[in-house]
């Protein structure tokens, strides 16, 4: 990138390397790392990659906010960030940090958006101006007088970026700015960095997992491995080696996967890569249209995929047993009436595993704590495992169900894995012994240090650790918070293969989740939410072919599902129903013959 | 969650009135409560903390204060009833002096706690810490400690509220009706709640660096805050309050 252009790099990092103190090995190692002005780049990277440090490194946190052994020079717009204080630094990098919480000073929006202002000294005639401005920007002129308590997670990011916007730096960082939001939310946060880098020249740097969000908004894309930098280039250039990539942990959108797949069949050319599901489709369409038949194609029936039976359909043990867990007319509502759900029926039987989807507010989490008891409807009726939850107390429903929850510090606090582990299943009267013994077993398996203080861990491993502790009991039903969010790809891998084999135990699983990747590879049938009700309940591919549902609920559908109603309308019937990536290939290589 | 140490929006003199001022008004009724003897004089103050209340559009928050505050000071009353042997025995263990003695603790108590706590509902934070840097000469590093800490108190009970959910959708019998059980549950959560509370206020005195926390001074507020008549109609029944404290 910035290298070979004539333009001076306005950060640059030369052979940077920083070690916590405490910490064993470098969080970032050796890393060189040139950004050019007006440059978007997004950052990615495994779980402990050093993508956080990356951000510290740039906004000058690090080394002088966090204490630790510093090597090589970064400079951030003509300073050497060691020579001058953290507060130099800020006046031209603004920084946005990972949890949005912790990152308000004050109670108020305006206050929020007063206090960079005021501490850099901007003349008092300019603030207004510079608030009006900076709030119009991120499309919040409206909450200048809301208290920050009353927004949502979406409007607190963009007053965030706003507040840091005010100062007018010159580089912004943001530390994973989507992780808790929807797909919405996440899409805006992302357009109004584009406004900025575009309208205002600022540069942005932004740690991001969504990879379709990078390959659609970023200019240049930096994948980091053990504190180095693994790769960097165009989102083309970088995902073109998307199996590089997984084997780091890192995901590729799936119509990467697809271009990529093609390539490596000799059907595509080299430079053929696709980032988006209209690139995608082209990329087919041309593909076949150069080497198929298209008439044949046109009168093909749809592909029968292997196993024959589609995915989602239910076996045989779903349908034969009775429900684990049912849903009659359900109602609640929050004291206050903020959020509530209203007639909700739905069952859940052994073996299947139900995602339920749908935009924040929808009622998503609502709806799983009717499910572990938590919550009690206030009309109709749960029954789990034949207990009615209005008469149960929820202690006893957890002898049925388990809870992973999104956020999996809430879960943890015993003193080392295997205790944390093991107390799951104290709690269900299993002895001591035997506990500590399955749950040694049990914390081996997924490979976690034993002897480890959990919160000692990274979050990906504490995800694990909360997970392990919900798996170990065998539950007859297993509930599912966003349990994928914040995770790499491979730990993403290993929490949903542990959600499989629990279900192939005939363990019933519900999952709420907004990564609609992973509802379409692992969801057996999907509950659609919006307002508080169930728009839908049938099939993933059923629902996802249904667009006018998927807009009333705000959900996108997964992109091999966008791809595939492309490809059946434009080249062949024969994509009808495709839902995964080899398949999609596999169709074009039976056209092309 | 609206919680009680929430800013409650609004427009009366209490409002609009110098924080300084509010401080000053609070303390005011505090050193009454001190002052007092009586129990007239005492309960004379709680009617007037829930007649600025009910000025101020708080009211059901300041009753539900109240109420809090007084399950505290029946509390304290049976404690001093045990601890104060003196007087002529009324009823089992109680005397009339412990129970004189009693009344008149709990009623401080209460009248103590309620007009800070009903200050912080009226008064913004931030213009807490900006007018006590500015009128008071607080050193700002003080006054941001402070009012951080505060604005963290139902940020932390939240928290905290979510850890015991999480705990017991597990399975740990957080909703038995024993008390000192749940008590005795809730004893071990408080490591996780400490470790995630530390990160995040670490997180957010790095925020407020990277914003320039440092070369804050007391010209640097936008706002200003000047007194006016507004405040002078506020400290006045401060004063007439501690008049009226030491005299009965």
């Amino acid at each position: 990138m910035s290298q070979q252009g004539p333009t001076n790099p306005l950060v640059s990092l030369d052979r940077v390397s920083f070690t916590y103190e405490g910490g064993g090995s470098p969080a970032v190692d050796d890393l060189c790392l040139d950004i050019a002005p007006g440059d978007f780049l997004g950052v990615i990277g495994p779980s402990g990659a050093g993508k956080t440090t990356l951000c510290s490194v740039l906004s000058g946190a690090v080394p002088h906010h966090f204490a630790g052994e510093f090597r090589g020079v970064a400079t951030v717009c003509g300073m050497d960030s060691c020579e001058v204080g953290l507060t130099d630094v800020s006046r031209k990098v603004g920084s946005v940090l990972q949890d949005i919480d912790a990152q308000m000073v004050a109670s108020s929006v305006e206050d929020e958006m007063l206090y960079g202002l005021e501490n850099f000294g901007v003349p008092h005639d300019q603030i207004p101006g510079r608030i009006g401005e900076a709030l119009a920007t991120c499309g919040i002129s409206g909450l200048l007088h809301r208290e920050v308590a009353t927004l949502s997670g979406g409007q607190k990011q963009k007053l965030a970026i706003a507040a840091i916007l005010a100062i007018r730096p010159s580089v912004m960082v943001l530390d994973e700015p989507t992780a808790a939001l929807d797909p919405a939310s996440s899409l805006m946060v992302f357009q109004t960095l584009r406004e900025l880098n575009r309208r205002e020249g600022i540069t942005v740097v932004v740690v991001e997992q969504k990879v379709a969000l990078l390959c659609e908004f970023c200019r240049h894309v930096a994948v980091l491995r053990e504190g180095r930098l693994a790769l960097l280039g165009t989102p083309r250039e970088v995902f073109s080696h998307s199996e590089e990539l997984r084997s780091m942990g890192v995901d590729s959108p799936r119509v990467t996967r697809v271009s990529n797949l093609l390539r490596s069949r000799g059907l595509a050319r080299e430079g053929d890569v696709s980032l988006t599901v209209g690139e995608a489709a082209a990329l087919v369409s041309r593909v076949v249209g150069e080497r198929g038949s298209l008439a044949w194609a046109a009168t093909r029936p749809p592909l029968r995929l292997e196993g024959g039976r589609r995915h989602g359909e239910p076996t045989a043990l779903e349908l034969a047993s009775d429900p684990m867990l049912t849903f009659d007319h359900v109602g609640f509502s929050y004291p206050g009436g903020t959020a509530s759900v209203e007639d909700v029926s739905l069952e859940l039987r052994p073996g299947e595993l139900v995602a339920v989807v749908g935009q924040n507010g929808a009622g998503k989490t609502t709806v799983t704590k009717l499910m572990n008891g938590l919550l009690k409807p206030s009309s109709g009726r749960v029954t789990i495992a034949g207990l009615d939850t209005s008469r149960a107390r929820t202690s006893q429903i957890a002898q049925h169900v388990s809870t992973l929850f999104q956020d999996p510090d809430r879960q943890i606090c015993k003193e080392t894995v295997v205790e944390e582990v093991a107390f799951s299943l104290q709690l269900l009267g299993t002895s001591d012994a035997e506990a500590l013994s399955r749950a040694r077993d049990c914390v081996e398996h997924f490979g976690l240090p034993a002897e480890a203080a959990p919160f000692s861990l990274g979050r990906g491993q504490r995800q694990i650790v909360a997970l392990a502790s919900v798996v170990v009991t065998n539950p007859e039903v297993l509930i599912l918070d966003e349990p994928t969010s914040g995770l790499d790809y491979r730990e993403c891998m290993t929490v949903m293969e542990a959600v499989e084999v629990a279900r192939s135990r005939g363990c019933a699983v519900a999952m709420v989740c907004h990564d609609m990747e992973v509802v379409s590879d692992f969801a057996t049938r999907v509950v659609v939410m919006a307002d508080g009700r169930v728009l839908a309940d049938g099939l993933p591919g059923e629902v996802f072919a249904d667009e006018g549902l998927l807009a009333r609920a705000c959900v996108a559908a997964p992109q091999v599902t966008q791809l595939a109603r492309r490809l059946s309308a434009d080249v062949s019937r024969g994509y009808e129903g495709v839902t995964e990536v080899h398949d999609i290939v596999a169709v074009t290589e039976g056209l092309v013959g | 969650m609206a919680s009680v140490l929430d800013y409650s929006e609004g427009t009366t003199l209490l409002h609009r009135a110098n924080p300084v001022t509010k401080v000053v008004l609070a303390v005011c009724v505090c050193v009454a409560t001190f002052l007092a003897q009586g129990y007239g004089m005492l309960l004379g103050v709680l009617l007037f903390l829930v007649a600025l209340g009910a000025y101020a559009g708080i009211l059901r928050r300041t009753l539900a204060l109240l109420a809090g505050f007084l399950s505290l000071g029946a509390l304290m009353l049976l404690v001093q009833t045990v601890v104060v042997r003196s007087g002529t025995p009324l009823f089992l263990w109680v005397t009339d002096q412990g129970l004189d003695r009693g009344a008149r603790v709990a009623l401080r108590l209460v009248a103590f706690a309620l007009p800070l706590v009903m200050m912080l509902s009226l008064t913004r934070l931030t213009d807490l810490a900006n007018a006590t840097v500015e009128v008071l000469h607080v050193p700002y590093r003080y006054a941001f400690t402070i009012t951080t800490a505060l604005r963290f108190v139902p940020i932390f009970s939240q928290q905290m509220a979510k850890i015991v959910e999480a705990q017991t959708a597990r399975g740990v019998d957080f909703d038995t009706p024993n008390p000192l059980r749940r008590l005795r549950l809730m004893l071990p959560l408080a490591a996780p709640l400490l470790i995630s509370s530390v990160a995040r206020a670490d997180d957010t005195a790095l925020a407020a660096e990277e914003r320039g926390f440092y070369l804050r001074g007391r010209e640097s507020s936008y706002k200003r805050y000047p007194f006016s008549a507004v405040d002078l109609a506020c400290l006045l029944p401060g004063v007439a309050l501690v008049a009226l404290g030491a005299l009965f």
